[in-house]
């Protein structure tokens, strides 16, 4: 995962690249570390691969949803 | 406490203490135990997708949300400089310490450099974004890739 000044940035690197962009995530909802999932997930005595289940509420917590975030989605 | 949870908490905290990877010796000496035991343990810990490893088996190339190679994303927490997988990785540094943090990165199309501040209350506003190539399902298909 990279970092982009904008989404606008995004579709010109996808474009000079022939690929279609996906959908783009910002920092402050991808981590809110007063958010027991995050504190979770980044507590190394608890640490382990999330389930399929689990790792779809994570991402659906932070508005993540959609076959593209779906752990377990075919193609 | 089983063996490999000793393990994995020696890997994660020789990575908080300087930003390297531990080496399987260094972690045998650590614990006072054998090097194939530590190696054994790795080996494990790669099957629950805890660690990745080099091909060799026994060199740590990532403890998420941590690097064992430099990246381009940094995090600075203190005197340490982290190196992180991924832009999101970045933002896991801070999170996994529990302590405020700076990563330091780049627009991957600009090449303008990224400072963001990460406090207690997590990343400071910003426009910035991070944009993932590979979906969910595929990430661990290619792990340095994505």
């Amino acid at each position: 995962m990279l970092f982009f000044r904008s989404e606008e940035l995004v579709r010109e690197w996808c474009e000079a690249r022939g690929v279609a962009p996906n959908p783009c995530v910002r920092p402050r909802p991808a981590l809110d570390p007063r958010d027991d999932v995050v504190r979770d997930a980044a507590d190394a005595r608890r640490r382990k691969r999330p389930s399929p289940a689990e790792m779809r509420g994570i991402f659906a917590s932070i508005g993540l949803t959609g076959p593209f975030w779906d752990p377990e989605a075919r193609g | 406490v089983t063996f490999e949870t000793q393990v994995k908490l020696a890997v994660y905290g020789a990575f908080a203490e300087d930003g390297r990877a531990p080496s399987a010796q260094a972690i045998a000496v650590a614990l006072g135990v054998s090097y194939e035991d530590v190696v054994a343990a790795f080996a494990k810990l790669r099957a629950e997708r805890v660690l990745f490893l080099e091909p060799d088996g026994r060199t740590i190339r990532m403890a998420p949300p941590f690097s064992g190679v430099p990246t381009q994303h940094r995090v600075r927490i203190g005197a340490v400089e982290y190196f992180a997988n991924c832009g999101w990785d970045a933002l896991g540094i801070p999170a996994a310490l529990r302590r405020p943090g700076t990563v330091l990165s780049r627009c991957e199309q600009s090449q303008e450099p990224l400072t963001l501040e990460i406090g207690e209350e997590g990343p400071a506003p910003s426009p910035w974004v991070f944009h993932s190539l590979v979906r969910a399902s595929r990430w661990w298909d290619d792990l340095v890739f994505t």
